[in-house]
């Protein structure tokens, strides 16, 4: 029997008898799983492969005895950390071997999931209706009427009836094979040990995910012999436990993956990096010096849709690509998914230190609640910008403030695409403030939108209209 | 035409705890119950009476105990050989070749591969830390949905899977954490992007990884609480992270960005502390650090993981290995936990970092990590436009509390302003680290915004310049 150590080193230090002697009570079930399991390891030639997953419970030192690669996981835990072996290593051969509260109990929404998502494991679930490890109490496999330390007059069905979890999970789309089996008499031993070899083979050979309920024996706390608790699984369990096979598709090998790339053209194009470009003619800026700030705060506000946040990132690309610090936060969340949207940009020559946009120099908004909320929020001095298209009576604005009232969505909407308002307002924003570079913004353009050159006359059109819109309001009449 | 005679059972005595198990399995009626107790055990084994037993080894399949009923042809118990192998089947042959190669013994060193030169990104928080976590060899990266953090994970989804890598969608966080455990525990570089409440459901897994000292990267994008709280950014967990990683005696680097840029690098350095360390590492960033894009430069090089001796890998070499976080002799676990109080030792010694702008003459010292930090960054600019002598001090480890560079500047320091969006847990770590230190500090004021507002620079100001003699 080579998948168990010679020697249980492991087991209280491996000294005298403890050396080869379980800790499991006499008559336990588990034993005789644990045999049948190292029986199947050898058989398959796998030892070397294998990693096992050991629960909480009486099985939690399972490590102590198998010769295989072993993995410890916190209560219920186990399909979890089985997974994360068997994605980490897709050819480790990975057995989560679980009690009945490991697995039916606390780990039931681990257990559920994992099966559902198929992946080859295979889970070997001892189900002896009772909790073993702290003494006797109320498993949720418990029988009807059964009586243990939590249970006291019986469980009664206000207490869960017991949960049939083989049935359960033959019920996913993710097993290809589950059945349940036995420990009471020969005959059953000889089916558990030909299930559990197929289990692992499933696994093995890359055909999905497997799952063996063994119901077995706990002669300590069902407080009987060894052989009336092998009666008492046959003749109480097995009734509402009823043994065989509950789903076994015919599943042709699937899974193989292959190691994980470390190509840097890979990584670097999924992260959305470009080469540098040394003869990339470049524009790198001057802090305008008719602005008062080194550090300026644009707040973009509109409704989900009006494209604030894709014009607060247009801004903040264009100042990083010129060489200036810039930063945008968005509004997020539930907000996010309708109502206002705003965005919180900062350019700053130097570095931008607080990214936050609570009292903004400029103020560019898209509708009438924006303005009614942001414009108070600008300081003596700022810049207010408005979509007069949309905002057809801007109450009482501060004083103080420039106010440029621009038809932003008129002007979209005379280009035709009425959704390109907000580069509209870019380009009014940029006749406005002269922060950024001449054209600098249009290279940006051209740079988000070389997949989509088809858009790019558009955009740059709705870009031109809106300084000249600006550039005409602001002509000496 | 004679068969060989099967080999028959035998029994070692002191292995037979006497559960009579093997009697109803033998056909031939061979066993009986034993008489005498065994004096090694206490127990009474059964007795073997093999005249009629014809080797058919039901009796073997109903014993539970693996050095029980054996058969006469198995090899005696040897002697003690903690590392024994076996000579085995070649599992090739059975069921074809591997595609991951097997390792040799030992740790198989991570290798470095040059990146060439890239234009810098424009990227928000969440992204950088996950490209961070591409650089620094992770392929494998396991969460649940929950904002503000939750583009970290998506952009990681789509990634991934063109690297032959791995997303998982967990059930929960308590699911994704176990399998960190998982993964981390095979020895290869895994993280979860994850925010405060979610971080709370993972603090039972935290706790396991690192009783079992399995690696692992949390970026916790905080967010108010307490309870479901709302989705804006607050320093929420500082006291979770610092102090309360689960249950036990728990501690873990605590990493504290405040630009998208260092997103990016703390998230690419967690994964080589936390395998320096075998241990978990925390990056607390806040909600509008995670949201906030701003520039991100790229590493020259990109980190391809090895595989430490440690790991359990499913192969030869790795098969003697444990993770396990239980020590069921209280000497074995207080053994374990001087083992990790000595680590910790190692990061409290090795590891502090921090950065201070304008304190070797500050005598206002301000104290502030993550996003608040820059605010507190504008408020000591203003101050010192005012002619008040303020400093920036923003912990990039929160623990360890970089006390030994406070410790050089407190001398000339009159007052500190802790600045936090949160209830005072930066503050607490500052006053923990200063009385642990011995170091009794100027007046501790300080400004605190929480419920998901962070504190503004005016106030901040405000702050730093009470009492202050105001120039000009």
């Amino acid at each position: 029997m080579s998948a168990f150590y010679d020697h249980f080193s492991r087991h209280a230090h491996g000294e005298g008898i403890k050396a080869r002697s379980t800790h499991y009570c006499p008559g336990c079930g588990h034993g005789v799983a644990h045999r049948d399991l190292a029986a199947a390891i050898d058989e398959l030639g796998i030892q070397d492969r294998t990693v096992l997953i050991s629960p909480v419970g009486c099985s939690v030192f399972a490590y102590y005895y198998f010769d295989v690669g072993n993995s410890q996981a916190a209560h219920g835990r186990a399909p979890a950390v089985a997974l994360g072996h068997k994605l980490a290593h897709p050819e480790a051969v990975v057995i989560s071997y679980q009690g009945d509260g490991d697995l039916a109990s606390i780990g039931l929404a681990e257990t559920i999931s994992i099966a559902q998502m198929g992946l080859p494991i295979t889970v070997i679930f001892i189900n002896n209706a009772i909790y073993g490890m702290t003494g006797g109490q109320l498993a949720p496999t418990s029988l009807m009427g059964q009586k243990t330390s939590t249970s006291p007059d019986g469980r009664v069905a206000a207490m869960g009836q017991p949960l049939k979890m083989a049935e359960l999970i033959a019920s996913l789309d993710g097993p290809v094979y589950v059945e349940r089996v036995a420990l009471f008499s020969a005959r059953e031993r000889v089916k558990a040990r030909k299930a559990i070899k197929k289990a692992i083979t499933n696994q093995v050979e890359g055909r999905g995910y497997s799952f063996i309920e063994i119901i077995s024996e706990c002669p300590t706390h069902l407080k009987m012999s060894p052989q009336e608790a092998e009666e008492w699984v046959k003749t109480k369990m097995e009734p509402v436990f009823p043994l065989g096979v509950k789903k076994d598709l015919t599943v042709e090998p699937w899974f193989k993956r292959g190691a994980p790339s470390f190509e840097p053209e890979a990584v670097l194009g999924l992260s959305g990096a470009e080469r540098l470009d040394e003869d990339k003619p470049r524009t790198i800026a001057n802090w305008p010096d008719h602005l008062p700030v080194r550090d300026i705060a644009i707040k973009l506000a509109g409704s989900g849709g009006d494209g604030a946040q894709t014009a607060a990132l247009l801004l903040t690309r264009t100042a990083i690509s010129v060489g200036f610090d810039a930063t945008a936060i968005p509004s997020y969340g539930p907000e996010s998914r309708g109502g206002t949207s705003y965005a919180d940009v900062h350019i700053a020559e130097q570095e931008v230190l607080n990214p936050a946009a609570s009292e903004p120099q400029v103020l560019v908004a898209f509708n009438a609640p924006s303005l009614a909320k942001f414009a108070p929020t600008v300081p003596a001095g700022g810049l207010i910008l408005y979509d007069s298209t949309v905002v057809t009576d801007p109450g009482r604005l501060p004083a103080g403030r420039r106010i440029l009232p621009i038809p932003l969505t008129r002007i979209a909407a005379d280009l035709g695409r009425p959704m390109v308002k907000n580069v509209v307002a870019l380009g009014a924003l940029q006749s406005a403030l002269n922060l950024l570079p001449e054209d600098s913004l249009v290279a940006t353009l051209r740079h988000v939108l070389h997949d989509k050159p088809a858009l790019l006359p558009l955009n740059e059109s709705a870009y031109a209209a809106g300084r000249a819109a600006v550039e005409s309001a602001l002509a000496p009449a | 035409m004679s068969v060989a005679p099967r080999p028959k059972p035998f029994l070692e005595p002191q292995y037979c705890k006497g559960c009579l198990r093997c009697i109803e399995a033998c056909p031939r009626e061979c066993i009986t119950p034993g008489s005498e107790i065994n004096p090694a055990t206490g127990l009474v084994p059964v007795e073997l009476h093999l005249e009629n037993c014809n080797g058919c080894t039901l009796c073997l399949q109903a014993c539970p105990e693996p050095y029980g009923l054996r058969l006469e042809t198995d090899p005696p118990a040897p002697a003690f050989a903690p590392n024994g192998d076996f000579e085995l089947e070649d599992p090739a042959k059975l069921f074809g070749e591997r595609c991951v190669a097997n390792y040799s013994e030992g740790d198989q060193p991570d290798d470095q591969i040059a990146l060439p030169a890239c234009e810098p990104l424009v990227l928000k928080g969440t992204y950088a830390s996950a490209i961070g976590a591409l650089l620094a060899g992770c392929r494998h990266v396991f969460g649940y949905p929950i904002t503000p953090s939750t583009e970290g994970a998506e952009l990681m989804a789509k990634i991934l899977p063109k690297l032959d890598g791995a997303f998982v969608q967990a059930v929960s966080e308590v699911a994704a954490v176990n399998m960190m455990y998982g993964a981390g525990g095979a020895g290869l570089p895994c993280m979860t992007f994850t925010s405060s409440p979610g971080f709370s459901l993972m603090l039972e897994g935290i706790s396991y990884m690192i009783g079992a000292e399995v690696p692992g990267v949390f970026v916790n994008i905080m967010r108010a609480g307490p309870g479901l709280g709302n989705i804006a950014p607050e320093q929420a967990d500082i006291k979770l992270a610092c102090r309360g990683l689960g249950h036990g005696n728990t501690r873990a680097l605590v990493l504290a960005p405040s630009t998208p840029q260092e997103m990016l690098d703390l998230t690419r350095e967690a994964f080589a502390l936390s395998f320096r360390y075998r241990n978990p590492v925390i990056i607390l960033g806040d909600g509008y650090l995670g949201q906030m894009t701003g520039m991100v430069k790229l590493p020259p090089t990109m980190t391809r993981p090895g595989l430490p001796a440690w790991a359990v890998w499913g192969d030869r070499a790795h098969r003697h290995n444990l993770i396990s976080s239980i020590a069921l002799a209280e000497a074995d676990l207080e053994t374990h936990n001087q083992h990790l109080n000595r680590k910790y030792a190692a990061i409290s010694a090795c590891e502090q970092r921090v950065e201070c702008h304008r304190c070797s003459d500050a005598e206002v010292l301000v104290v502030a990590c993550n996003t608040p930090a820059r605010m507190a960054k504008g408020a000591v600019e203003a101050a010192r436009a005012q002619g008040v002598k303020a400093g920036l001090f923003r912990p990039i480890t929160i623990w360890p509390f970089p006390i030994d560079t406070l410790a050089e500047i407190l001398p000339g320091v009159e007052r500190i302003v802790v600045v936090e969006a949160g209830p005072g847990q930066l503050e607490d770590e500052l006053r923990l680290a200063l009385s642990h230190a011995g170091i009794a500090p100027p007046p501790i004021d300080h400004v605190r915004r929480c419920g998901g507002i962070l504190p503004a620079q005016s106030a901040i100001l405000e702050g730093i310049l009470q009492g202050e003699e105001v120039l000009s």
